[in-house]
């Protein structure tokens, strides 16, 4: 019964978030865009509930929905960008379809590709909790940890110093 | 609680500990050491010659230089070790402990000082912020040096984003230049865009080996020497990305673009930086992926790379012919030189990494002291670069002008130069892996970029009656060190270049599984 | 009834449904109680009666205000992005009711032989839903001050965004914290790391005459507010402001923008954004009692003893409803470079120094000396914190000052 429930969830999830991204970039008015953004991105994190990748999930909701896009959204506020129809379109539609087909078919093959015939069984038990990320990020990859510090902090520096009023 | 906490050596990355703890303690000097004050007035030129440049606002530029010091002097303790012991990774194989990174390292911690140097007389002159820029020079010196001795993809992206990130401010760091908010604006799109091409190489690379580890146990160096080489082609599609994102970073054709407004707009301390540094950086990368952790792969990989090296080496040299403003020259020379550092890539023979090694040291030293010549000439908004402003060079500072001259040899490749046996050395290592009509290409292209070279040399030392305005040198103690320092690293290497080329010999030795 | 139950996946799953409904219709039951309460309390400060129509003492007051708000003209400007401005007053209130998920109102009871948590959900990363819930929150008021397509909204709605955004980061970096304490994400687990005796925290272990004293206050909880009392502070403040209630409640300030970014709603839309902010209230204050305050922990009679811990937990909340309320009615508004200087220069480095702190303490093996060292640098840090003195609250800056810091 689990597993129809769950099939069930993916397809609509599916649906959804296929339609909620194509209406991101046909969508003319910028901010219509960025909910539908945020529509995929919450589609995503669904897909990594139901994968029982609750941390993953929720980190997912709170960087993507919770930060990035509602900046974008405040950027879009404060900077009085012109919001309307038109405005942000361009001629390079066939372009843009083209690379993003292609990017889509690369990556469908690495996956087919490097995970053809694996199968993850999935329990509660061993969902992916919070203690074993974080085990997996103080031992093995404490580098990459720190030195993702060391690049936001250089970021932050870069952007007081573009903001810098004087 | 079964969490085992790794055990750590932190030799491999303590130079890079050093610099990121002396940003921050820059970062928190230049917080709390009160208002600073202004010990010259903004209008350009019209500074004491040597005096007040130091001034109140000493502290700073010593601390960074004071980081860069503890950096070599940690790498060369890291040498020392290495030397005892042998090559190593740490922390869990993410970091590589070997002679190659050692020499890198302390090749970009002088290039790293030469620009703070350079930086804290130009930012005083133009009364700009200092803290921010010295600690952002720091971070991207650490991150480069990451580059040359990360061994697990993820941390080269990190570091890559790091120096990147950090160069794409310095380079707009002049906000009342319009031309060097374009030059940050199309810089960054650009490095952003290279950035996705290097993180989608990553996940080939992935999908293709199930690790982004280059030396550990299942990483890419044991799974090619397990794997038949029927099922390589994602790899090498990946290998194929990552060289991409690699060749913006270094500025190889036709993935320059970005390169002459960012040379441009740059200030010209920064651009000296970006043209020593970050190719250091990404040929670091770019030489341990290729002719180590791929080296089985090379006769995948190389028609590629023999491809952009000869394009870029021909690009590079004809427009740069055609370019009017020196910077602008300057950044095509670079793109040409990445060229010629990439014959010494497809050599994949020991001669070529060394070779690559001392080109890419002595390059750097040179490019340094050519930017600190354009800009102390090029005036406070550097609108003074183009070729016609160097129009009566040499009646005006017949001194300075001699060593422009020694510098543009020395980047044509003439004798008695450090240049010069940089090619020699990276020619010889192609011929000896066979492939001499790319040697061929390479000094065709010597032959078309000594052109420009020499157009400026003409330009300097004609007397014009018709000169407009003459060039006027502002500079003081600390850029007449540096040129002094790249002309005489220049001369010096051009006529003993062995002591330099036998350390990076036997630098020339990596990491293993 | 048991076909149904299998239909829909067993046991599970109805005991979620039912549960969901449960806390669904109890928190809006309670918040058409905190309203009221409000209006009674704050009415009562003022010397006044307040609402005393609608039933015993006026306490259907709020039902007949939905009754009528729900029968009132649903009016739309003509500028207005439709959809936009229809979606706005659910997402101010949707994210709020569903972080309730995560509070544990109760133990748990036993239905048959059937253990029943009273909780929604027990996520392994409660914590990081609850902020979760709290970043999406913003996405109502900033729509509703893009979508009215008028100016004051738009103002409201910029300062609401800003507001809320920068009191998040305090916000969740005062968790961290808790979590390092407790060393779990879960909120069930924090209020189990709660229970028992502050004299069994052996952080004066061994030293002499503070042990001793110790020991007197074994009948004092322990709970998070005594070790993690500045981590409290700053949740409570940031708390405050990210339901934008005085003395945080510029987004709506009347006497510069209407009402802010609701301004052009009415019926009831307007009702779902009044009732987001109470929805809003009521979480905070019950997750401060379930981080700081022990849960539903207290005093456990043999008579029901399912329903003391809901009582206790009740009872926390209600008291720290009643303090929102209290400030309402004595804090002046906050000036708006005020609060972001308090929200940035205050409560994040604060908060941040206080994780350090929090961590190097809760290291095992970590001797007395080291956790003094660790007190007496923080003294220290307090000390020039307080010292520096921002120049804004002393009043010297003056744009000749300014001046020296910004050439041409």
């Amino acid at each position: 019964m689990v597993d129809t429930w769950q099939l069930v969830v993916f397809w609509a999830l599916f649906a959804m978030m296929g339609v909620s991204a194509l209406r991101v970039v046909t969508s003319s008015n910028v901010v219509h865009a960025a909910l539908y953004l945020v529509v995929t991105l919450m589609g995503a994190a669904a897909l990594y509930v139901l994968l029982l990748a609750e941390f993953v999930a929720w980190v997912q909701v709170l960087v993507y929905v919770g930060a990035i896009i509602v900046l974008m959204l405040f950027g879009l506020m404060l900077t009085r960008a012109p919001i309307g129809k038109g405005m942000f379109d361009n001629d390079q539609r066939l372009v843009a379809a083209v690379t993003a087909g292609a990017l889509f078919g690369v990556t469908t093959w690495i996956i087919v590709d490097a995970f053809e015939g694996q199968k993850i069984t999935l329990s509660k038990a061993t969902g992916i909790r919070a203690e074993s990320i974080g085990d997996v990020i103080f031992s093995s990859f404490v580098l990459p940890f720190e030195v993702i510090s060391m690049l936001l902090l250089a970021a932050l520096i870069g952007a007081v110093v573009i903001a810098r009023r004087d | 609680m079964d969490f085992v906490a790794p055990k750590i050596a932190l030799s491999g990355i303590a130079p890079e500990i050093a610099l990121a703890a002396t940003a921050l303690l820059v970062l928190l000097a230049d917080a709390f050491i009160g208002d600073r004050p202004r010990t010259l007035r903004p209008e350009h030129g019209s500074a004491r010659p040597g005096s007040g440049i130091l001034g109140n606002r000493w502290h700073l530029p010593l601390l960074s230089l004071i980081g860069f010091g503890a950096a070599v002097y940690l790498a060369l303790d890291a040498w020392d070790r290495v030397d005892a012991t042998g090559a190593t990774t740490q922390f869990s194989g993410m970091i590589a402990v070997d002679g190659f990174s050692v020499f890198v390292k302390i090749t970009l911690a002088v290039f790293g000082a030469l620009t703070i140097l350079l930086g804290h007389e130009y930012l005083v002159r133009r009364d700009l912020e200092e803290g921010e820029f010295f600690a952002l020079v720091l971070f991207s010196v650490a991150g480069m040096m990451l580059m040359a001795s990360s061994a697990d993809l993820i941390v080269t992206f990190l570091a890559l984003e790091t120096f990147s990130i950090a160069l794409y401010v310095l380079v707009g760091y002049q906000r009342s230049r319009l031309d060097g908010q374009e030059a940050a604006m199309k810089y960054f799109l650009l490095g952003a865009f290279s950035s996705t091409f290097f993180l989608l190489g990553i996940a080939l690379v992935f999908g293709a080996t199930g690790s982004t580890n280059l030396y550990g146990e299942g990483g890419i160096t044991s799974f090619l020497a397990t794997t038949p080489a029927a099922d390589l082609s994602l790899l090498v599609l990946g290998a194929g990305l990552l060289i991409v994102g690699l060749g913006f970073k270094v500025a190889a054709v036709p993935f320059h673009m970005w390169t002459p407004d960012a040379y441009q707009g740059a200030p010209s301390p920064v651009t000296g930086f970006m043209a020593a540094g970050s190719k250091l950086a990404g040929f670091a990368a770019l030489l341990r992926l290729l002719d180590v952790v791929l080296f089985p792969l090379r006769w995948d990989w190389r028609p590629l790379v023999i491809g952009i090296a000869v394009v870029t080496m021909i690009v590079g040299s004809i427009l740069a012919v055609v370019q009017d403003d020196i910077k602008r020259m300057l950044a095509y020379s670079s793109i040409a030189h990445a060229g010629f550092v990439f014959t010494a890539v497809i050599a994949t023979n020991d001669r070529g990494i060394s070779g690559a090694l001392f080109y890419l040291a002595t390059y750097g030293l040179t490019i340094v002291g050519a930017f600190a010549i354009v800009a102390v000439l090029g005036g406070p908004e550097e609108r003074r670069t183009r070729v016609n402003d160097f129009r009566g060079l040499f009646a005006a500072h017949p001194l300075l002008a001699g060593i422009l001259t020694l510098l543009m040899l020395s980047l044509a490749g003439v004798p008695i130069t450090s240049g010069f046996v940089a090619k020699l050395v990276v020619f010889g290592a192609a011929v000896e892996a066979g492939y001499t009509w790319v040697v061929v290409v390479g000094a065709i292209a010597s032959a078309i970029a000594a052109f420009f070279y020499l157009r400026i040399l003409v330009v300097m030392y004609m007397v014009d009656a018709e000169v407009a305005e003459e060039p006027k040198a502002v500079m003081g103690p600390l850029s007449i060190g540096v040129i002094g320092l790249s002309a005489a690293a220049t001369l010096v290497l051009g006529l003993f270049w062995s002591p330099l080329i036998e350390l990076a010999e036997k630098a020339t030795f990596f990491a293993g599984p | 009834m048991n076909a149904i139950v299998d239909f829909l996946g067993g046991d599970i799953v109805v005991t979620a449904i039912v549960k969901t409904v449960v806390a669904f219709a109890a928190l809006l039951l309670t918040t058409l109680i905190v309203v009221w309460a409000e209006r009674k309390v704050i009415a009562d400060m003022q010397a006044r009666i307040g609402p005393n129509r609608w039933g015993p003492y006026g306490i259907l007051q709020t039902l007949a205000d939905g009754i009528k708000l729900f029968f009132k003209e649903d009016f739309r400007p003509r500028t207005a992005d439709k959809w936009t401005f229809a979606l706005a007053p659910v997402l101010a209130m949707v994210p709020s009711l569903l972080a309730f998920a995560i509070v544990p109102i109760g133990d748990h009871i036993t239905i048959g032989d059937r253990r029943i948590d009273l909780i929604v959900a027990d996520l392994n990363i409660g914590i990081l839903y609850f902020l979760a819930m709290g970043s999406i929150g913003v996405y109502g008021v900033v729509l509703a001050g893009w979508a009215s397509g008028s100016k004051y909204p738009l103002l409201g709605g910029i300062r609401a965004s800003a507001q809320m955004i920068s009191y998040e980061i305090a916000l969740g970096l005062s968790l961290v914290p808790v979590v390092l304490a407790a060393g779990s994400l879960s909120t069930v687990d924090i209020v189990a790391a709660q229970a028992g005796s502050v004299s069994n925290v052996s952080f004066f272990n061994g030293v002499p005459v503070l042990e001793q004293i110790a020991e007197l206050f074994s009948f004092v909880p322990n709970w998070y507010i005594w070790s993690q009392w500045p981590a409290f502070f700053i949740f409570l403040i940031a708390g405050i402001a990210e339901t934008n209630r005085a003395p945080f409640d510029l987004p709506e300030a009347e006497t510069e923008l209407i009402a802010g970014f609701h301004t052009e709603y009415s019926g009831i839309r307007f009702a779902l954004f009044f009732l987001g902010e109470y929805v809003h209230v009521v979480i905070i204050s019950a997750m401060a009692v379930t981080l700081f305050f022990g849960g539903w922990g207290g005093p456990k009679p043999d008579f029901l003893p399912w329903i003391w811990p809901i009582g206790w937990f009740v009872f926390k909340t209600g008291l720290f409803v009643y303090l929102f309320v209290w400030l309402r009615a004595t804090m002046p508004r906050l000036r708006y470079d005020r609060l972001m200087w308090l929200g940035w220069k205050r409560l994040i480095p604060a908060s941040l120094v206080w994780i350090m702190v929090t961590a190097v303490v809760n290291t095992e093996g970590v001797s007395r000396n080291a956790r003094l060292v660790v007190f007496g640098i923080l003294f220290v840090i307090v000390l020039f914190w307080l010292g520096k003195g921002d120049p804004r609250l002393t009043g010297a800056v003056t744009p000749q000052r300014r001046r020296v810091h910004g050439p041409s």
